[in-house]
């Protein structure tokens, strides 16, 4: 039977080309949405390193102060937000804050020469001794930075996420008391003092990768002089805020200007930004998807009706109503098998190039998917045709020409 | 569902019990603006064996009888009975089994898919019995092409033959199941008066041989002779 099935469709190549096409289109649109959905739900998946809620962050505006005047203007605010009732913890930070669209990345390296591993893109943050508390961050190893840390030294400390570790010591080496390197001041040797969970400023939907974090120095004239996380008690709200944006101003001798974000907030602004593409190809693909179902659909009933006559043949030489509808079934089936294939190979592709740096995983995946999504779309399909096929009589063969 | 059949078709094999009943058979055709009383009070019974033939003007209903006969389609009253039971009795499946087995069918415009070359057409009805493996499939086929003459154009398609020979595929197609029954509707209309001659040589020969059923519609007087009842229809009845 299985042979006649092919000798049937191969001899309906033509027509059956069509159909072939069809099913392979609805294939790439699965792939893709479900390529991009597999990415997105990966991500979210992973751990985000840090708890957000009740943490603000502070941009300071220092107007046309005179930047030598800066430092000691930002220790009378810090020292007065610290005193602040509903302040728990204040850090100084770069602009590099969770949610936001501001990023520092590169490699980090490790030895020199034959022995010198590299890591994958990865993310630099920078903070001082209260921003594990303010964040949150899991300490794995070693410590993270302290008073000891104040004293200037030849190698500045560095706090590296677990997964860095990982990536640059795979034999399982700890990587305490390690040399490393990392971005602009790739000569600049950095001791790593501490271990950290993961860290993905990026939010849920950004890709999981390495991190480290480097020293801010309570002494630093130099680097984030304009940002600030604060972790406040929970409940408080609007009055503190008020209050903070007053003292910040006051403290300055009216100079400074401040505004003041939650965590939260920015992560809502920055989850519709990152969702609305993924939404709108979504749609557009729900679209296409009805649009090639219809198109499927006719095509089958189409082709049912066209062959009108010879089911009615068939039923007459003594196929049942079961044996006719599981013919069109099987040729449907086969069909949508041959537009699967092309399109596997199409799709095979994507991992085999690695397109877009993205994890093989997250394609083959989709992959699956899109096969099981496939099937299904073609047995929907093909259920209301096959259905009227199986009801062709047998007396429709003595009137059909 | 071979054994069922099995018992169905064992049950009832003297020679001249009725194979084929039909008891007051009526067939209207029923069109948006007219109908078309094809057959009325009908009365016939087939005997196992027998070699029917039945002749009659166009348009008389010659084809409506053997299409109820074959089970392809339902009177608009009386009784069809097969080898004594009601066709109504009958499951879809049953009926389905009994076109598959029991009948062979030639139809008047012969009725080949198109898509199928001349050999796939022919091993078409054993392609609905599970019992029956490929080779097997394919040795009858052959067997009943060699019969009609027609071995050399087993990879043909139909839109690639003459009418003749399209005529004998629908014969071939319909002797490679090895019916008991063949209902053969004007099986050699489009076949020259030798051709013609060998097809009708082949007919009563297996009902000489094998026993098989025959009834078939000709409108060649020296062809009804050779066969043991001649039935005359007019005008969607039976005159004699
Ligand atoms: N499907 C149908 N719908 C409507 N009328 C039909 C249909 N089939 C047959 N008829 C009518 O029924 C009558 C009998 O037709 P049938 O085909 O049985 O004649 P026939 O004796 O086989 O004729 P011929 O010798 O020309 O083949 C005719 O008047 C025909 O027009
Ligand atoms: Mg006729």
């Amino acid at each position: 039977m299985l042979r006649h099935l092919f000798t049937l469709m191969w001899n309906r190549k033509r027509a059956n080309g069509l159909l072939i096409l069809e099913v392979f289109m609805a294939f790439v649109v699965l792939f893709a949405v479900g390529s991009t959905g597999v990415y997105l739900w990966r991500n979210y998946q992973a751990p985000l390193g840090f708890a957000y809620e009740n943490v603000w962050q502070i941009n300071l505006n220092s107007g046309s102060q005179p930047r030598a005047e800066q430092v000691a203007t930002l220790q009378r605010v810090l020292a007065k937000l610290r005193t602040t009732p509903g302040v728990e913890v204040v850090s100084r930070t770069e602009d590099t804050t969770p949610f936001s669209y501001n990023g520092n990345s590169g490699n980090i390296t490790t030895g020199t020469g034959d022995t010198q591993r590299r890591t994958e893109e990865a993310d630099f943050y920078s903070g001082g001794p209260e921003l594990r508390e303010v964040m949150g961050v899991r300490l794995v190893a070693g410590r993270w930075f302290d008073r000891r840390d104040e004293t200037p030294t030849r190698r500045p400390p560095v706090v590296i996420t677990e997964a860095t570790q990982a990536e640059l010591f795979p034999d399982g080496q700890s990587a305490l008391g390690k040399v490393i390197h990392y971005g602009f001041h790739e000569n600049q040797e950095r001791v790593v003092v501490g271990i950290s969970g993961p860290y993905r400023a990026g939010g849920e939907l950004s890709e999981p990768r390495s991190a480290l974090f480097g020293y801010i120095s309570p002494q630093d004239t130099t680097t984030a002089l304009n940002t600030l996380l604060v972790r406040v008690q929970p409940g408080t709200g609007a009055a503190l805020a008020k209050r903070l944006s007053d003292d910040i101003r006051l403290t300055s001798g009216g100079r400074w200007s401040s505004d003041i974000t939650t965590l939260r907030e920015q992560r809502l602004s920055k989850l519709k930004v990152l969702l609305t593409l993924p939404a709108v190809l979504g749609v557009v693909c729900v679209f296409l998807l009805v649009n090639v179902a219809l198109g499927l659909f006719g095509v089958l009933w189409l082709n049912i009706n066209q062959r009108r006559a010879e089911l009615g043949v068939r039923r007459a030489m003594g196929a049942t109503g079961a044996a006719i509808s599981g013919q069109v079934l099987g040729e449907i089936l086969t069909l949508t098998t041959f537009g699967l294939v092309l399109g596997l190979l199409v799709a095979a592709q994507f991992p085999l190039l690695g397109v877009f740096n993205i994890k093989a995983g997250v394609y083959l995946t989709a992959m699956l998917l899109a096969t099981l999504g496939l099937y299904a779309l073609a047995a929907g399909c093909a259920f209301y045709p096959s259905r009227l096929a199986a009801g062709i009589q047998p007396a429709v063969a003595l009137r059909e020409e | 569902m071979t054994d069922d059949f099995n018992a169905l078709f064992m049950q009832s094999t003297s020679t001249t019990s009725p194979v084929i009943r039909l008891a007051n058979i009526e067939k209207v055709y029923q069109t948006r603006t007219i109908e078309t009383v094809a057959l009325s009070q009908v009365n016939l019974t087939i005997n196992r064996g027998e070699f029917v033939s039945v002749m009659g003007p166009s348009g008389c209903g010659k084809s409506t009888l053997l299409s109820l006969m074959g089970l392809l389609d339902e009177p608009s009253s009386g009784t069809i009975e097969i080898d004594g039971r009601p066709v109504t009795s009958y499951s879809d499946k049953e009926l389905a089994g009994l076109r598959n087995h029991k009948i062979g069918f030639v139809f008047q415009s012969y009725h080949l898919i198109n898509d199928l070359s001349v050999l796939d057409n022919v091993e078409m009805p054993l392609l609905y019995r599970p019992s029956i493996g490929s080779s097997e499939r394919r040795r009858r086929a052959i067997e009943a092409l060699d019969k009609v003459g027609l071995t050399a154009r087993t990879k043909h398609f139909p839109a690639q033959l003459s009418g003749g020979q399209r005529q004998r595929v629908a014969i071939a197609r319909a002797l490679a199941g090895e019916p008991e029954i063949i209902l053969a509707d004007e099986p050699t209309g489009n076949l020259d008066s030798v051709m013609g001659e060998e097809i009708m040589e082949l007919l009563l020969g297996l009902n000489r041989e094998q026993g098989t059923t025959l009834v078939m519609v000709t409108h060649d007087e020296q062809q009804a002779l050779k066969t043991q009842r001649l039935i005359r229809f007019f005008d969607g009845r039976q005159v004699a």
